[in-house]
């Protein structure tokens, strides 16, 4: 990559200028007075399910080469509006205008998409075993005369659509070879390889490295210039404020706010989503027992990680901050017993262990909230109950698993952690993400984990769900749980650890109190700025 | 009660949905009964309804197994070489007897042998399938095939005669009080399985193993050990149906013993609504299942239908049955 590795969150964005429009300068853009050409404009549109009413007409436009930004709680109605744009569902009342034709009443995805309406979904829509060319043109491959497949031609043309986002994913490589950041760079490429007017982004930083997002952003920037509208679905605030150059906020299926982003911080638009004032925390110094070192790392090694060390005291909230690829994850399912390091040891109140699966780490009193809730965290289609206990269950000796005691558990950890839900029984894949999260918290709270390592907990959990999570992770931490947080949120690592890890490249590059840690700090020790360099404190 | 709890905070069509969701299958089984006892009125003839339970309990024992292995996200296509396998073995120990006529190996004891000669093909199902890593569908289907090969090579590839003795006979042919003894096997076995899966914690583990095998691993469930115990579930619950069925024959044939019962089973776990893609099931259902299976085989009998087109009713029937459920859904 040849493009300077500027941090990503740049001083500029400090607290004095939170609003301040970083990266594309999409302002000025807009700004140009030029002819404003409404390539989307929806009036009124109002949906119910099942007699529920979701969304309370609302009205939505967005205008030629604009970057609009939509963002809500969960449950806000955000998906449901962009569901009826992007043909998923017909609307009950009101009407869409594409470029000022009215779309017909029950477009289906594929007419919405020959309109040039595109979507990136969160939840990525790819064939795991075809190729990353075979994704993209899906359907509509490049023939040769002989009415074959042109395999040379589209893995061309795929190569150079990817070259656009200068990463280097081979054409002919499996998805399923990816990483998870590389798998949503092909959705993107193969939404924008459409003739798109309007495409819609779902929380596509969420699983993106700063740098990635960066290329991204620049990416948004040229697509704006080309005339083509962006609808940027985010829960990271700050983000919209870089790429946005308006943003609607929606509130219970109602229309609360659409502001230009140079009218309103980041925080303002926390609270028009979430209906009251949101405070920023930063997180204090660990004011605990500095020599109560529970858990410790002694040179941890494998293919990825290179020599890793580290120390957390009882009841302190340790963050670890780094890149997606960092090895932050890798380092967690060392300590868990997933993965076996080649050298080093992991020491638990001092001493040696030999963790060799996840039961040995759970015998060690050590939990672990996975990255991915729906591949490592939960089984979705079991209830509640049956999620929050498995742990706990094993624990104890027996062979029944005493319905009436682990129903008051499971009551008790509802109530505990506000877990919205009909009741116990309820099966989880039809709760919320932030609530899904809480479930997979709770199965390590009952087992009574006392080393609690929490990855990237608020992944697609909304404002309100977070404030939450992080109010819990602070209860935790005063009552003596010691907390290892792996987070890729910057804002999320300083409002809640005692102490940060930086990492980069299966190494520790930083290492910094709660009151010395800035966001550009951290992102200094996260990119490559100083590999090869001397290492901080190691 | 929790489901009830569901019920009362949601409107009307959820809890219709819900209560077809839960009872489709027992409302299915009661319409199939009027409508057969309309079709043919013999069909409610006592008799005939205990005669359906005594055919339909062989099969029936190995499906309650097929349940577990289902629901962890496995299949067992070895069930009925296994059957004729282990058969064989009881037959073999059964038919040796003195000069006097005192069999040589005690009925139990022989028993016990075919039990455990079933138990062990699900115990070399589960370890290829979790040690291997391979597809349970090849290992299953590959250790079938090589089990009715052993079979037929013992038996020569004919039909061997058991010692006819009414101890041994009356295990398949007798009742206790006008119900088949098959049956009353069968039916301790799915109380038995129900509790295990509905309350004990290996139940509930099943349910993990089949519905995310990698949360389950992460919560620390020894997900091989869980699979390999469901196999041998339905290894030992097909040794109980080799039993059954030998006793009824006293004879084991080499080629046609067992044939196409792990397809009758899995038809019985499929119509009784649990999803062959794991993660979900109930006993109540399988148990519904045979026995609307046995109807079917009873019926083409009472109207006279040639046996040719069973296979046809059954696939018509497993569409149907699924059809409805995920209608239901």
């Amino acid at each position: 990559m040849q493009a300077p590795l500027d941090p990503i969150i740049p001083s500029r964005s400090n607290e004095e200028h939170p609003a301040a429009v970083a990266g594309p300068q999409p302002s000025g853009l807009f700004d140009s007075g030029r002819s404003r050409v409404t390539t989307l404009s929806m009036k009124g549109i109002c949906k119910s399910f099942f007699g529920v009413e979701v969304l309370h007409g609302v009205d939505f436009a967005v205008e030629r080469g604009e970057v609009m930004g939509l963002c809500g709680e969960n449950g806000a109605g955000k998906s449901t509006l962009m569901k009826i744009l992007s043909g998923i569902h017909p609307q009950d009342a009101g009407e869409v205008v594409l470029k000022g034709k009215p779309v017909e009443w029950g477009a289906s995805p594929r007419e919405m998409q020959s309109l040039g309406v595109s979507m990136i979904h969160q939840e990525l829509n790819l064939l795991d075993e075809l190729t990353v060319a075979q994704n993209i043109f899906l359907c509509r491959e490049p023939r040769s005369s002989s009415g074959l497949i042109d395999f040379g031609k589209m893995n061309d043309e795929a190569a150079a659509l990817l070259e656009k986002f200068g990463e280097k994913i081979h054409p002919r490589r499996k998805v399923r070879e990816l990483k998870i950041a590389q798998k949503q760079m092909v959705e993107i490429a193969k939404a924008t390889s459409f003739n798109v007017e309007l495409l819609i982004m779902d929380e596509p930083t969420s699983v993106l490295t700063g740098k990635e997002t960066r290329i991204l952003f620049d990416l948004i920037a040229n697509l704006s210039s080309q005339g083509i509208g962006v609808v940027y679905i985010s829960h990271r605030l700050k983000e919209i404020g870089e790429v946005c150059h308006r943003v609607t906020v929606l509130r219970d299926g109602h229309l609360v706010a659409t502001k230009r982003v140079a009218e309103v911080t980041p925080r303002d638009l926390a609270t028009l989503m979430v209906g009251r004032e949101v405070k920023d925390i930063r997180a204090q110094d660990f004011a605990g027992d500095p020599e109560s070192v529970v858990l410790e790392a002694r040179g941890v090694s494998d293919d990825l990680l290179k020599g890793v060390s580290f120390k957390v005291r009882r009841g302190e909230i340790l963050g670890f901050a780094g890149l997606v690829g960092a090895g932050r994850t890798e380092l967690m399912e060392v300590l868990f017993g997933i993965r076996k390091p080649r050298t080093g040891e992991v020491l638990i109140g001092g001493k040696p262990t030999n963790i060799r699966n996840a039961m040995d780490a759970i015998r060690a009193d050590l939990g672990f909230v996975t990255e991915d809730r729906k591949d490592t965290g939960l089984v979705l289609c079991r209830d509640i109950t049956e999620n929050a206990n498995y742990v706990i269950w094993q624990k104890t000796p027996g062979l029944f698993k005493g319905k009436r005691k682990s129903a008051g558990d499971t009551r008790r950890m509802i109530e505990r952690l506000g877990i919205r839900c009909i009741g116990p029984a309820q099966i989880v894949s039809s709760l919320s993400g932030g609530n899904q999260q809480k479930v997979a918290l709770a199965k390590w709270l009952l087992s009574g984990a006392k080393i609690l390592v929490l990855d990237e907990p608020t992944r697609g959990v909304d404002v309100g769900a977070r404030q939450e999570i992080y109010r819990i992770i602070r209860e935790l931490a005063a009552e003596g749980t010691t907390i290892v947080l792996v987070s890729s949120d910057l804002p999320e690592i300083l409002s809640i650890c005692e102490r940060v890890i930086v990492m980069h490249e299966g190494r520790v590059t930083g290492e910094l109190e709660a009151s010395q840690t800035t966001e550009a700090k951290i992102m200094y020790c996260a990119t490559d700025v100083r590999a090869g360099g001397e290492h901080g404190r190691a | 009660m929790d489901a009830l709890e569901i019920g009362s905070e949601s409107r009307p069509v959820d809890l219709m949905k819900s209560v077809w969701h839960n009872y489709s299958i027992l409302l299915v089984f009661g319409a199939i009964i009027v409508i057969c006892g309309i079709a043919a009125p013999r069909f409610l003839n006592p008799d005939n309804l205990l005669n359906i339970l005594r055919n339909t309990s062989i099969v029936g024992a190995i499906a309650l197994g097929m349940t577990f292995v289902i629901i962890a996200g496995g299949i067992d296509l070895s069930s009925g070489p296994v059957l004729a396998t282990s058969g064989a073995v009881l037959i073999l120990l059964q038919r040796m007897v003195h000069a006097d006529g005192s069999p040589v190996v005690p009925l139990p004891l022989a028993i016990l042998a075919c039990l455990s000669v079933g138990t062990a093909f699900g115990f070399l199902n589960g370890m290829v399938i979790t040690k291997a890593k391979l597809p349970p569908f090849i290992v299953t289907l590959a250790v079938g095939i090589l089990a009715r090969s052993v079979v037929m090579y013992f038996c020569r590839g004919a039909t061997i005669m058991g010692n006819n003795i009414p101890q041994f006979t009356g295990i398949g042919n007798g009742s206790v009080l006008n119900v088949p003894i098959p049956f009353i096997i069968v039916v301790i076995l799915a109380i038995l399985f129900h509790v295990l899966l509905t309350r004990s914690k290996f139940g509930t583990y099943v349910f993990a193993v089949g519905g995310n095998e990698n949360a389950a691993r992460y919560s620390g469930i020894k997900v091989d050990r869980i699979r390999i115990i469901t196999y041998m579930l339905v290894g030992l619950c097909t040794g109980t149906a080799a039993t059954v069925e030998m006793s009824r024959m006293a004879a084991v044939a080499a080629t046609t013993s067992g044939s196409q019962y792990e397809f009758e089973a899995i038809t019985a776990v499929i119509v009784g609504g649990t999803s062959l893609s794991g993660g979900k099931g109930r006993l109540i259902g399988t148990v519904v299942g045979f026995i609307i299976l046995g109807i079917v085989n009873n019926m083409m009998i009472m109207l006279n239908i040639s046996p040719y087109l069973s296979g046809a009713v059954k696939g018509a029937v497993i569409l149907f049955a699924v059809l409805l459920q995920s209608r239901g859904r």
